[in-house]
């Protein structure tokens, strides 16, 4: 599960203000990556903008307190989650909460769910990437920062763990869940289309 | 589901994900040999995988705004020391003359919609902090109106805010420099810079809005903030926080 490895150390250790200097460019490589993430978990252009600014001014408040040699993109990104979280917990007025009962059994649904022939030809040849993103954007919440985070973000189990807060074994399943969902949503949209899928 | 099917069904995703070590690999792919549904729900499962990372580079596509990047980026460039929780002050105290040394802007908002109370008091201060060191350095070019009566004029006009900046803003060692107007969140923001012995001070003002007052400590300054009206002001001034104080009560009092 080690797939990135953390930035190479410098071979010398350098004085205190080159040293914050490249700790705060190299978090700021992360934008791009922070900024769509962001953009999945609020669905709004300035809410994700916010919830970036934010987790910047967390990280470099919080710098001293980031471990050279770990993963500093995975940290930023727990920092996005929590912030994340702590918005959702200050704004219980329009919490839409996620019925997360509600959520795992739809998803359960779809276990054990007949599968197509050639789901893998069907898929690839027809899906689009704008009508892939739809699907990921509908997806409840849960699976859909699983599958974003594993999948487009590439981070490792035990990464998305610590920044959901939740068990590896949780992780698993919700991206599990959350491809065999996507597969079900891509699936309709192309029998839709092409009448193909039977 | 048989157990066995079960067992395997919680070793799919690693598996598919080439996360499993040999031995559990070789036994989720004997059982899947033998397990057409199974094998069915695993074939599923890594086509979605394997159009997700077709597709990755284009779902990635999406940068972050230019905007967004440079407010990091400033919050970087100050090396950022970022706030303790709000603190309350009782703003109301009276109006005294002072005599102090720094600089002040004030900073007026426009047609302003936006969820000012989903910000953290903390960001807004931040942003606004940006601001108030980029529009002194562009000021030095732009050379702004600094007439007290055309910028009311223009608040009023622009921002619909019969304003009357304070008189005699020299008591408190405060030289008007100019007016600005600033986009903040999804709106537009009045931005009235001062100069305080030479160092820049901004009083901003967001309209349509109202926040608790409080003192923000950030990017090494100070942001008082208070409301009046239906408006939020903020005072930013890198001073010290008694002087942010007072500077924020004397414009409270004399700003109309």
């Amino acid at each position: 599960m080690t797939r990135r490895r953390p930035e190479p150390e410098p071979a010398e250790p350098e004085p205190d203000r080159p040293r914050a200097a490249t700790f705060e460019a190299d978090a700021l490589a992360s934008i791009d990556s922070l900024y769509r993430t962001a953009l999945r978990l609020t669905r709004h252009p300035a809410d994700a903008e916010d919830l970036v600014q934010e987790t910047y001014l967390k990280a470099f408040r919080a710098a001293g307190r980031f471990e050279p040699g770990t993963n500093l993109r995975a940290w930023l990104f727990t920092i996005l989650h929590n912030s994340a979280r702590n918005r959702v917990r200050d704004r219980a007025r329009e919490a839409v909460t996620v019925d997360s009962d509600a959520a795992e059994r739809a998803a359960d649904r779809s276990i054990g769910a007949p599968a197509r022939e050639t789901p893998e030809t069907i898929l690839l040849r027809q899906t689009l990437a704008p009508d892939l993103q739809a699907a990921i954007d509908r997806l409840p919440e849960s699976f859909r920062q699983a599958v974003w985070l594993r999948d487009v973000e590439e981070f490792s189990y035990a990464e998305i763990a610590e920044m959901l807060t939740i068990p590896v074994g949780t992780v698993m399943s919700r991206i599990s869940r959350g491809r065999r969902m996507l597969f079900d949503a891509l699936g309709a949209h192309d029998a839709a289309l092409s009448g193909k899928a039977s | 589901m048989s157990d066995e099917c079960k067992k395997v069904d919680s070793l799919v995703t690693p598996y598919i994900d080439g996360e499993l070590d040999a031995g559990a690999r070789d036994s989720v792919a004997a059982h899947l040999n033998r397990c057409p549904p199974c094998h069915a729900r695993v074939d599923v499962e890594r086509a979605v995988r394997d159009l997700v990372h077709e597709r990755r580079d284009t779902l990635r596509a999406q940068p972050a705004p230019q905007a967004l990047r440079a407010r990091c980026a400033a919050l970087e460039r100050s090396r950022a020391e970022i706030p303790e929780p709000l603190v309350t002050r009782t703003w109301r105290s009276s109006a005294t003359p002072y005599a102090l040394a720094a600089s002040l802007f004030l900073i007026v908002g426009g047609a302003f919609t936006y969820q000012m109370t989903a910000r953290s008091a903390a960001v807004m201060a931040a942003e606004l902090t940006a601001d108030h060191v980029k529009c002194f350095a562009l000021n030095s070019v732009l050379n702004t109106e600094c007439n007290p009566r055309i910028i009311e004029a223009s608040l009023a006009t622009r921002f619909n805010w019969p304003a009357r900046l304070p008189e005699h803003p020299e008591r408190i060692g405060l030289q008007l420099v100019g007016e600005r107007t600033c986009v903040y969140g999804e709106g537009r923001v009045a931005h009235i810079m001062y100069r305080r012995n030479g160092q820049p001070v901004s009083v901003f003002m967001l309209p349509n809005t109202t926040r608790p007052s409080g003192l923000v400590k950030v990017m090494g300054h100070e942001a008082a903030v208070w409301s009046d009206s239906g408006r939020t002001f903020v005072l930013i001034a890198s001073e010290p926080r008694e002087e942010v104080v007072r500077l924020a009560s004397f414009v409270q009092s004399s700003l109309q």
